[in-house]
């Protein structure tokens, strides 16, 4: 039989369509029934650590499929999902008010086809329905691009059980909102089932440390069907009892860590016309940001760039300083407007420096135009930032949300991010810390992961040169120095305050007892530059007088007062975000009227392979005291089976500390 | 012809300090520069009464934001609802020499519901634009206008609301027709400007050259010392309601016609309500059953659309769903207490506003609806909205208030009940057992009464992993092992809640030599120290009146000796009272500590006597016992 190459795609698309339509019959199958409740779902509880949970999670199923949309003669993606719920407390009443976010933008949108929700009561052991009614029933318009739809259910008491069921067409197929295993409240059952046309190649990102039950279910059929590859992709998930998602401190995003399956779309072809490649490879998705009008077009469109680096680096031949140069100048000019991006929000260079803010592709991309009109080397890299969470690693560029430079200077790579002010070369914002980023040369259409770990430590060191007077008072000098993330942030605190005793008095505000005159700082603007602090100095209320002995703490404000880790036990990784060194020193005189009674011991703490160390060093001449604490955190990030060192660590560290000096009245 | 002259004079001056760039920094006097982070160079509020039921605004300003503490005010946002639209919107960022830099439109304006936290849906929606520059000073003129097609209340005009905020000029005109009567409250030796313009009556208020005030802590408010007005109608048209509002006691009764028919039960509903109260003996008890239906049979869920945000949902479709907002619920229970015999009425109250003042009738001075049970010698106030306080118990946010009572021969004027310092209280009993190494086996029992059970009531409803987790974090111990801990309200009808503790902590004693220290106020010191400030300007306040009693027995290690005893400490002064002494006897010190504070307003001179006050608290906290090694 001959089929002529017209009527062959025609006939898949039936085929495609008539596989969906029977798929879709086996997906429905795993629903639960919808409004039928049974008397022992009232006696579920939950035991052990979630035992106090607000609300549990009975079931929460859900399917994604393809129907053929008439008119955009594409496919819709279609998502139903019916989740039940037994309330146990009142704080668990928020989960009877459901928030559905659609999207709208460019003529294309999601859609909320069908929403169902109950309530269910036992009254006398009788189950009392309480249906959602119309009038509970809200559509919000929140932008431009987002409507919410909002719903609240009747009749919620304790002991509640209630269900949402719901249908979702979406006209997005690029990527599939995350179906998650896991939040705040436990959950007992979850199932999600998705068929993929065989025309559409989606990539697959699982995420978390819940096992999944990950099985494709009617890979047999297909075989017996014919044509493997004609026929769609069947997934299916299940976890079971799943724990509460709960959050710690020095992490990234709990987005990294809950459990989760996504999907993005990696290629797809429309019978008849062709096959279009999304993102598949590092290349493909370099070759796409060099045809993408906000990324490739907007590098290329240098305008009066020219003139204006001319003008900027006049003779200059040092590439060191030509680039500060020119950084300096995209600081000066543009702020960054607190949104993250890869694409850019304007068309041109010019656009964004009339505007004179933008994101931060708007601000680095910029940058970059004029540093490689000054025949600098510069590459944009995409990241992912801390709050975006951990990039899955593979091609995909949904998951970036931002970019910043690499310039390469001599022999030496230097990183650079015109969003934060106060920054210099190689010190990029604290989100952007995210530890990888893809460094793209979009024109050679090539992609390589490079590491963002900041090359030196941020150094901080306070030393204070004192001595004791009569009255008790300590009186003398104090100098501290910064260096990298440590002066980034006083610079922050100093350009941001009103003038110099604004910023003075928020220093001293958790000091009590210190007096500062003479205040000198040194390399404020020049971020390239350790940051010098100077000043002299009073301490009131600070020795304490019991009998003839005066007692204080040599650590004076700088005490770690509390253990951050205080968790027994950590499911995550620690993240410093960047590897860091405080250090403080104090010298005193004592009067001649009074000696030594106790000095603090020498002591020395260090974790294995010296990933961080604390050390504390008392010494004593006559009637001179010097003792210097030093906190060293070589790494930016410790594994949970490192946790148990580090809440070590800083429980000697916060002991150590504490200990008081003693000096007696001869 | 004179006129004429004036007018192309001041055009010509305009326009040409305009080429010069009327808002250049360099212009700003320098005394309004001190402490200043944003300077109105101008405001212009222009407000005209069409009729009682629509109104037109024409607002301009040009701010100069000095430095980084001042971007907030460079973000422009308006409200605006089904009965208001806002047209006209322009925005021109300057700068620092006053030259254009930007131009935005209409268009350049985003525009996003603005539906408040809490509440489900209403209608409020925001006009904004957020304007960013990178080099400070920068200046930004923005103007617009809003017509109005539903009164319920006419524009303040707070010049200046924040601290480092300095006034150049700024000027609120406020046109009615003659035939309509207002009323305004001003603040003292603000000067009012009123003329007839045709048929119309036009008032002024205007400042100059308002220096900004730097931040003060625990201040009650700028009010007293910067100028403002509150401007109201006495009669409106709203969402197809007339009000009169000339008085409180119309107030009370525009309100009362829109709620009185909403208060029919169902056949249903009266007999649930005629079951739950049938063993009850006296009205006492019928309340309280009552209130317990209601807490544990509705949510409050906020919907508010036009009148809405007056007129309650009614009481049956409440039945019916069991969810409402403020004004729903406390509606509702009116429903229920009037079936079962029982009179109540419905009340206005600003909750964490100041109490309606009685001789200025307005609706923007409330934002809350309780209910109070008025009886002869016990009247009980209900915080309907509630699923967890006892009957009668409002909290801190209502207490002390000037209400509106609801009732059917209008509105009348009410006092909600104070919380006195103790009952406000914090009673806590703790036994500390030291051992020679510095670690401790510790046990609190601390009860917290009204406004510190509210404070602490929502550790009641925690998972116990979050309960822990805050624990850890308040309590100012080092080092701790948790070994058992709970959050009880003993008595479901007393506001009353019981924390019990048990841990150990492995370090608790700082070592010096063979010496141990001892900070005998290890759970309730006061951190930190405020400073004085000289000429300060505004009047303070702590949040509320209270009475901490802490005792801490501590049983110290064999082997160890008290070589140092603090002494007894008695502080006193007019801002509250506290105590410290340590009592040792054989093996143990009991430590007890009381601190009552009151929350009268003080008056700003008396600043600097509060903050010695403070200090000497802060150190008599601090001090320490010395154990030592017996030889």
């Amino acid at each position: 039989m001959k089929i002529t190459k017209f009527i062959a795609p025609l006939l898949l698309v039936f085929c495609a369509i008539s596989v969906s339509a029977q798929d879709k019959q086996t997906l429905r199958k795993k629903f639960e029934k919808y409004g039928v409740v049974e008397l022992s779902e009232f006696k579920t509880t939950v035991s052990g650590p979630d035992s106090a949970a607000s609300a549990v999670v009975l079931f929460d199923t859900g399917v994604g499929y393809f129907e053929p949309n008439p008119s955009t003669e594409s496919l819709n993606y279609i998502f139903e999902r019916h989740i039940r719920y037994k309330i146990f407390s009142k704080a668990g009443y928020d989960y009877a008010n459901l928030e559905l976010r659609m999207l709208q933008y460019n003529g294309r949108k999601t859609e909320l086809k069908i929403i169902d929700g109950a309530t269910y009561n036992l009254d006398n052991g009788k189950i009392v329905i309480s249906k959602l009614n119309k009038e509970a029933k809200f559509s919000e318009q929140e932008d431009k691009n987002y409507t919410l739809e909002k719903f609240a259910l009747p009749n919620i008491k304790e002991g509640s059980i209630i269900e949402f069921k719901y249908k979702i067409s979406s006209d997005f197929l690029f990527s599939i909102d995350p179906w998650y295993f896991q939040r705040k409240i436990p959950t007992l059952y979850s199932n999600f089932s998705i068929i993929i046309p065989s025309d559409y190649q989606y990539k697959e990102i699982t995420g978390g440390y819940i096992e999944l039950n990950r099985t494709e279910p009617n890979k047999n059929y297909l075989n017996t069907q014919g044509v493997q590859n004609n026929f769609p992709m069947h997934l299916e998930y299940v976890a079971k009892n799943v724990p509460a998602l709960k959050s710690e401190s020095y992490i990234t995003t709990m987005e990294d860590h809950v459990s989760k399956v996504e999907y993005e779309l990696s290629s797809y072809k429309i019978p008849g016309k062709m096959f279009y490649q999304v993102t598949s490879s590092w290349p493909l998705i370099a070759k796409e940001l060099k045809d993408e009008l906000r990324f490739g077009y907007f590098i290329r469109k240098t305008g009066n760039s020219k003139i204006v680096v001319k003008d900027l680096i006049k003779d200059e031949k040092n590439p060191d300083t030509v680039v500060k140069k020119i950084l300096d100048h995209v600081k000066n000019n543009l702020m960054w407007n607190g949104n993250y991006n890869f694409f850019t929000s304007e068309l041109s260079l010019k656009a964004v420096f009339d505007k004179k803010s933008g994101n931060s592709a708007d601000v680095n991309l910029s940058l970059m135009i004029l540093l490689k009109e000054a025949g600098i080397e510069v590459l944009p890299v995409l990241i992912s930032t801390r709050s975006n969470g951990t990039h899955p690693g593979y091609p995909m560029l949904s998951k970036f949300n931002s970019l910043i430079l690499q310039v390469k200077i001599g022999e030496k790579y230097v990183l650079l991010d015109a969003t934060t002010k106060n920054s210099s070369p190689d010190i990029i914002a604290y989100e952007h810390l995210n530890h990888f980023g893809l460094k793209v040369n979009a024109e050679k259409e090539v992609g390589e992961w490079i590491s963002l770990e900041p090359q030196n430590i941020s150094k901080k060191t306070t030393s204070y040169v004192l001595s004791l007077g009569a009255d008790h008072k300590l009186s003398g000098k104090l100098f501290i120095t910064a260096t990298n993330y440590h002066s980034l942030s006083t610079r922050n605190k100093y350009l941001s305050s009103n003038d110099e005793n604004d910023f003075l008095k928020n220093y001293k505000s958790n000091k009590p007892g210190l007096q500062i005159t003479n205040y000198k700082i040194e390399n404020v603007n020049a971020p390239y530059q350790a940051l010098n602090e100077t000043m002299d100095v009073v301490i009131e209320d600070h020795m304490e007088e019991a009998g003839n002995v005066l007692y204080f703490n040599p650590l004076l404000f700088d005490k770690t007062e509390e253990n951050p880790f205080k968790s027994e036990e950590r499911n995550f990784p620690v993240d410093f975000a960047f590897p860091h060194e405080e250090t403080y020193r104090i010298s005193l005189d004592l009067p001649k009227e009074y000696e030594v009674e106790k000095m603090p011991k020498t002591e020395k703490f260090t974790l294995p392979e010296g990933a961080a160390t604390f050390s504390f060093v008392a010494a004593q001449q006559d009637n001179k005291i010097a003792i210097t604490s030093k906190i060293t955190i070589n790494r930016a990030v410790f594994t949970s089976e490192e946790y148990h060192y580090l809440k070590e660590l800083f429980k000697s560290i916060v002991r150590k500390q504490a200990e008081q000096l003693i000096i007696k009245k001869i | 012809m004179k006129n004429i002259l004036v007018i192309l004079l001041l055009l010509v001056t305009y326009k040409s300090t305009n080429a010069q760039g009327a808002y250049d920094v360099a212009r700003i006097q320098p005394d309004l520069l001190k402490n200043a982070s944003v300077i109105i160079r101008m405001e212009d509020q222009n407000y005209e009464v069409k009729n009682p039921g629509s109104a037109t605004l024409q607002y301009k300003t040009v701010i100069t934001i000095l430095n980084k503490n001042g971007e907030d005010a460079s973000a422009i946002h308006e409200f605006y609802d089904k009965f208001s639209s806002i047209y006209n919107l322009k925005a021109i960022l300057y700068d620092a020499k006053g030259i254009k830099i930007k131009e935005y439109r209409n268009a350049d304006f985003k525009d996003r519901s603005a539906v408040s936290d809490g509440t489900i849906y209403d209608d409020s929606r925001i006009k904004y634009l957020e304007i960013l520059n990178n080099t400070f000073p920068y200046t930004i003129e923005y103007s617009y206008s809003i017509d109005y097609s539903g009164i319920r209340s006419y524009p303040s005009w707070y010049p200046s609301s924040s601290w480092g905020y300095a006034i150049e000029k700024s000027e609120y005109t406020f046109k009615i027709p003659e035939t309509m009567t207002f009323k305004y409250l001003k603040s003292k030796d603000l000067k009012t400007d009123s003329l007839k313009i045709k048929d119309k009556n036009q008032y002024k208020w205007s400042c100059q050259n308002i220096k900004a005030i730097e931040y003060e802590p625990l201040s009650v408010g700028l009010r007293n010392v910067l100028p403002w007005v509150m401007v109201a109608p006495n009669t409106f048209e709203f969402d197809e309601s007339k009000g009169n509002i000339e008085n409180w006691k119309n107030v009370g009764s525009w309100l009362y016609s829109l709620s009185s028919s909403s208060q029919l039960l169902p056949d249903a509903a009266r007999a649930k309500v005629r079951s739950i109260i049938k063993n009850a003996a006296t009205p006492k008890e019928k309340i309280k059953l009552l209130y317990n239906y209601l807490q544990s049979n509705t949510r409050y869920v906020g919907v508010q659309l036009g009148i809405g945000g007056y007129k309650p949902i009614a009481a049956e479709k409440v039945f019916s769903v069991n969810y409402g907002d403020c004004k729903a619920l406390s509606n509702f229970m009116k429903a229920m207490l009037q079936e079962a015999g029982i009179k109540s009425d419905l009340v206005m109250i600003g909750n964490d506003m100041p109490s309606l003042n009685t001789k200025y009738a307005s609706l923007n001075q409330a934002n809350h609806m309780i209910l109070c049970v008025p009886m002869e010698k016990d009247t009980t106030w209900l915080e309907c909205t509630s699923q967890y306080v006892p009957a009668g118990f409002i909290g801190n946010g209502n207490s002390d208030k000037t209400v509106l009572l609801i009732t059917d021969k209008g509105g009348k004027l009410a006092q909600t009940p104070t919380y006195s310092p103790a009952n406000n209280f914090q009673k806590r009993v703790a036994t500390v057992h030291l051992d020679a190494e510095g670690s401790a086996a510790i046990t609190i029992e601390t009860k917290y009464g009204n406004a510190q059970y509210e404070d602490n009531m929502g550790m009641l409803y925690m998972e116990p992993t979050e309960q822990r987790k805050r624990l850890i974090n308040s309590l100012s111990i080092p080092n701790i092992q948790m070994e058992s801990f709970s959050f009880t309200q003993p008595d479901k009808e007393l506001p009353v809640l019981m924390e019990k503790i048990s841990l150990k902590c492995t370090q608790l004693l700082t070592k010096g030599g063979d010496k141990l220290f001892l900070t005998l106020n290890m759970l309730n010191r006061q951190e930190g120290t405020i400073t004085t400030i000289d000429n300060r300007k505004t009047f303070f306040a702590v949040d509320y009146s209270y009475q901490d009693d802490d005792e801490i027995i501590y049983t110290i290690p064999k082997g160890y000796k008290l070589e140092y005893v603090p002494a007894d400490i008695i502080l006193e002064s007019e801002f509250g009272r506290y105590t410290a002494k340590a009592v040792v006897k054989d093996d143990k010190i009991t430590y007890t500590r009381t601190k009552m504070m009151t929350n009268k307003k003080y008056p700003p001179e008396k600043y600097n006597e509060y903050v010695a006050f403070s200090k000497k608290i802060y150190q008599s906290d601090k001090q320490k016992t010395v154990l030592a090694k017996v030889e």
